[in-house]
C-alpha cells in the first residue's frame, strides 16, 4: 500500500538518523575522553556537547520510532505524506538551530535545560532564544506528524476501537492489530507531552522578553520539563515496541500477534501512568508535597510493569520451544527487548524513593537510561532499518556480518554501560566535567567506557555503511521497485 | 444538558477565583530583591584605619552586613544591641564578619569608632565598623533605599542585614529586627551552605504551583498546578475533536 514517495522519505529519514547518531557517539566518546583525562576540555566545551549529544539523541530516536511506525501504519491506512514531509524540514532545521546554538553560541545548560539555567546567559545572548527556538521547530514538526497520524488512525478506527476497549468484552467482533493499539496509545502520549513543551517554551518566552515583570515558578518550570522530557524519553521506546508488534512474528515465520484483553489493558495502563511517572524526577525537591512523590513512585512502576509485562511474555512465546525464522532483524528485536528490561529495571531500582536517595543523580542515571536507549530502543530502530532497506534490495546477502555486527555491539554496549553502573553503584555524580580526587575510579571508567563505546561506534558504522547503501538505492531509484 | 454546563461553569469559575487570589503576595517584604547579584566593590574606611574595598574584605571570610547611621534616634541602636545578644554565644565566630557600615554621608571614622565603644565592640575583631564614599552605589547593589526626612532630620530607612558570601554575592537579606533563627539561616547561606526555603513572594510570579503560608505552615494549591494539567487536557480535547469530526464527516459521505 506504501508508495515510492513514502519509501524514499523513509530511506532519508534512515540515512539522517544514522548520520546523526556517528556524530552523537563521536561526542559521547569525546565526553568519557575528557572525563578520563586523555582529552582536558573547558567545561563549558563539556557542557556544550553534553546539551547537544542529549537533546540530539532523544530528537533523532524519537523521529526513527515515528519513521517505523509511518512505514508500517500504511499497511493498514492511509498516512499524509505532507506532514512526514514537515516533520523531516522542521527536524533538520531544529537539529541546525540547536547545534548552532551550542556550537557557536556556546550555550550549555544541559538537555533539560533546567528552569533558570537558560535565562542565566553564560553564552551568547542570542544562543538562549535559539537553542528554545530549536525545541519549538522540532516540537512543531513532531506535533504537526503525530496529529495527523492520529487523524488518520481514527479516521479507520473509532476511538473505543483504536484504543482497543471492545477487548474487554466477550468475543468482539472487531480486532484491532496491536499495531495500531500501541501507536495511538503512544501518539496520545507524545501530543500530550510536546504541547507541555510548547506550554514550557512559551513560559521561557514570557519570561526573557518581559524584561522582568514577568518570573516563573521553578517548581512548575520542572514539573513541566521532565512532564515533556521523561514522556518522550519513554514514549520513543513505545514507538519501538509497535515496530516489534508488527514485525518481530512476520520476520521470524509465525502467525501475526492478536490483541487480546490483557494487552488493551496493559497499554491503556501504560497511557495513563506514563503521564505522571516524571514526578520521580522531583524526589529532591522539598516543595512538592509528598503525594505527589509517591505517586511518581507508583506511576513508575505501573507505567513499566504492564507494557514490558505483555511485551516480554509475547516475545518469549513467540521463540520458545517453536522453529522461528532467526534473521538479523528478530536478533535485533530480541537482544533489543533484552535490554529494554535491564535498562528499565535499572530505572525501576532508581525511582524506588530509598533507593534515590543513593542513587540520585549519580551515574546510575545515564547507566539506565543508556542501557534501554543503545541496546534497547537503538536496537529496535537498526531492525526495522534493516529490514526496510532489504525489501527493494535485489541481492540476497543480507546477513553479511551479522555475527561480527552484533558481537561487537554487544561487547561495546555492554562494557560501556558497566562502566556507567559501577560508577553509580559507587555514588559518582553524573555531569561531571572533571572527577575531583575523591573519585580515583572515575577516570579509569571513563576511559574503559570511551574503549568500550569505540567498539560499539565501530559496529554502528558497519550498520551505517550497509544501510545507507541500499537505502541510497532505493532513495535514487525510479522504478517501483 | 444546559443546566449542567452553567452549572459547571460557575464552579469552575468559583474555583479559578479562589486559585488566583491564592497568587497574591501577602507580604511588603522586599527580602527577595537583588539576590545572587554581586554587592558594589565599595571603598571602606574602617575604623581599625585600614582602607580595604568591601570585595577583598568578602574574599578573606563571608560578610554579614548591617547598614545604620550613628545620629540614628531610631531603629540602629536596638538593631544593633539586638545583633550583638543574638551573636554573642556563637561559638563558631570564624565563618563571618559582620561589617556595621554607615550610610550617612555626615559620618566619619572617628563616629564609628565611638559607635564601636559604645557597643563595647572596639576591639572585637569580628566587628568591623567603616564609612564609604560609594553608599549610593552600594545602596543601590543592595536594593537599600533610605530617605531623608528634613522634618525629622533623620533618615527613614529599614532595619537591613545584608550577608554577602566569599565571591562577594548577596546571598539572604533580613529586614528588621530578627530572631536567632533567622539569624542562623543568614549565617549559612554566606557560607554557602544549603538552607531548605520557600519561594520567595514576587507579585511577578503569577503560576506557582503552591502557595506557602507561613501563619499555618501549609501549602495551598495555585494557578500552576492546573497548567501542569492542561497539556493532558487540550490532548483529550484534541483526540474528541478528531474523533467527532471525522466521524460526523463519515456519516455526511
Amino acid at each position: 500500500m506504501e508508495t515510492i514517495k513514502l519509501r524514499k522519505i523513509t530511506s532519508l529519514w534512515i540515512i539522517t538518523v544514522l548520520f546523526l547518531f556517528i556524530v552523537n557517539i563521536v561526542l559521547g566518546i569525546i565526553m568519557r575522553l575528557n572525563q578520563g583525562e586523555i582529552l582536558h576540555e573547558q567545561p563549558a566545551t563539556f557542557y556544550a556537547h553534553m546539551t547537544t549529544h542529549g537533546l540530539t539523541q532523544i530528537g533523532i530516536w524519537f523521529v526513527a520510532g515515528m519513521t517505523g511506525i509511518n512505514y508500517l501504519m500504511e499497511r493498514y491506512l492511509k498516512t499524509s505524506y505532507l506532514a512526514n514531509v514537515v516533520a523531516m524540514v522542521l527536524t533538520v532545521t531544529g537539529i541546525l538551530m540547536l547545534w548552532t546554538s551550542t556550537y557557536i553560541g556556546n550555550f550549555h545548560a544541559g538537555w533539560t535545560f533546567l528552569y533558570p539555567l537558560p535565562l542565566k546567559i553564560m553564552w551568547a545572548k542570542w544562543a538562549t532564544p535559539l537553542f528554545l527556538g530549536s525545541i519549538l521547530v522540532m516540537g512543531v514538526g513532531w506535533l504537526t506528524w503525530s496529529v495527523s497520524m492520529m487523524t488518520q488512525i481514527l479516521k479507520k478506527y473509532p476511538l473505543t476501537k483504536a484504543l482497543a476497549w471492545q477487548h474487554f468484552r466477550k468475543n468482539p467482533t472487531i480486532q484491532t492489530p496491536p499495531f495500531i493499539l500501541i501507536s495511538m496509545i503512544t501518539l496520545i502520549g507524545i501530543i500530550t507531552c510536546l504541547l507541555g513543551a510548547v506550554l514550557l517554551l512559551a513560559m521561557y518566552a514570557a519570561e526573557y522578553f518581559s524584561n522582568g515583570a514577568f518570573v516563573n515558578d521553578a517548581l512548575l518550570m520542572k514539573n513541566l520539563t521532565y512532564f515533556f522530557g521523561h514522556t518522550i524519553a519513554n514514549e520513543m521506546l513505545y514507538l519501538g515496541l509497535a515496530v516489534i508488534y508488527e514485525l518481530f512474528p512476520e520476520v521470524g515465520g509465525r502467525p501475526k500477534w492478536k490483541a487480546t484483553w490483557y494487552v488493551a489493558l496493559a497499554w491503556n495502563c501504560t497511557l495513563v501512568f506514563i503521564l505522571t511517572a516524571f514526578f520521580h524526577h522531583l524526589y529532591m525537591d522539598f516543595v512538592q508535597p509528598v503525594g505527589f512523590q509517591i505517586v511518581g513512585q507508583i506511576a513508575s512502576y505501573m507505567a513499566s510493569l504492564p507494557a514490558a509485562g505483555v511485551t516480554v511474555f509475547s516475545v518469549l512465546v513467540a521463540v520458545y520451544r517453536t522453529s522461528i525464522k532467526w534473521s538479523l532483524t528478530n536478533l535485533l528485536f530480541f537482544i533489543g527487548v533484552a535490554g529494554w528490561v535491564i535498562g528499565g529495571l535499572g530505572a525501576v531500582i532508581d525511582v524506588t524513593i530509598t533507593n534515590n536517595f543513593v542513587l540520585h543523580n549519580t551515574l546510575w542515571v545515564p547507566a539506565h537510561f543508556h542501557t534501554y536507549n543503545a541496546l534497547g530502543n537503538v536496537l529496535f530502530s537498526l531492525a526495522f532499518f534493516h529490514w526496510f532497506s532489504i525489501q527493494f534490495s535485489e541481492k540476497t546477502d543480507f546477513e553479511k556480518l551479522t555475527k561480527l555486527k552484533l558481537t561487537l555491539l554487544l561487547i561495546g554496549g555492554i562494557g560501556f554501560l558497566l562502566a556507567f553502573y559501577i560508577g553509580g553503584a559507587e555514588s559518582m555524580p553524573r555531569r561531571y566535567s572533571n572527577y575531583p580526587a575523591e573519585f580515583p575510579m572515575a577516570a579509569p571508567l571513563a576511559i574503559g567506557a570511551a574503549v568500550f563505546a569505540t567498539i560499539y561506534l565501530a559496529a554502528i558504522l558497519i550498520f551505517f555503511f550497509q544501510i545507507s547503501k541500499r537505502c541510497l538505492n532505493i532513495l535514487f531509484s525510479s522504478s517501483s521497485h | 444538558m444546559f443546566k449542567h454546563f452553567i452549572f459547571i461553569i460557575i464552579a469552575l469559575s468559583f474555583f479559578f477565583t479562589q486559585l488566583a487570589g491564592a497568587q497574591i503576595a501577602s507580604t511588603g517584604f522586599e527580602e527577595e530583591n537583588n539576590i545572587y547579584e554581586k554587592v558594589y566593590d565599595a571603598k571602606l574606611n574602617l575604623n581599625n584605619g585600614d582602607n580595604r574595598t568591601l570585595t577583598q574584605l568578602c574574599a578573606s571570610k563571608p560578610v554579614i552586613l548591617a547598614l545604620i547611621f550613628t545620629r540614628c534616634s531610631g531603629i540602629c541602636n536596638p538593631f544593633l544591641v539586638q545583633l550583638k545578644e543574638n551573636l554573642q554565644f556563637k561559638t563558631d565566630t570564624d565563618n563571618f564578619s559582620v561589617l556595621v557600615l554607615s550610610f550617612d554621608p555626615r559620618d566619619t571614622r572617628e563616629d564609628m569608632v565611638n559607635l564601636s565603644k559604645s557597643l563595647n565592640l572596639e576591639n572585637n575583631k569580628q566587628w568591623l565598623f567603616a564609612t564609604t564614599g560609594d553608599i549610593e552605589k552600594l545602596n543601590l547593589s543592595v536594593g537599600f533605599n533610605p530617605v531623608w526626612d528634613s522634618i525629622r532630620s533623620q533618615y527613614d530607612h529599614d532595619a537591613l542585614l545584608v550577608g554577602i558570601n566569599k565571591e562577594g554575592y548577596i546571598t539572604k537579606k533580613l529586614i528588621g529586627i530578627r530572631n536567632k533563627s533567622d539569624l542562623e539561616l543568614l549565617i549559612r547561606s554566606v557560607n554557602d551552605v544549603f538552607s531548605p526555603s520557600y519561594r520567595l513572594p514576587n507579585k511577578n510570579r503569577l503560576f506557582s504551583c503552591f502557595n506557602y503560608n507561613p501563619e499555618t505552615g501549609k501549602n495551598t494549591p495555585g494557578l500552576g498546578l492546573l497548567f501542569l494539567t492542561l497539556p493532558a487536557v487540550i490532548t483529550l480535547l484534541l483526540l474528541l475533536g478528531i474523533s467527532y469530526t471525522v466521524r460526523h464527516k463519515r456519516i455526511l459521505i
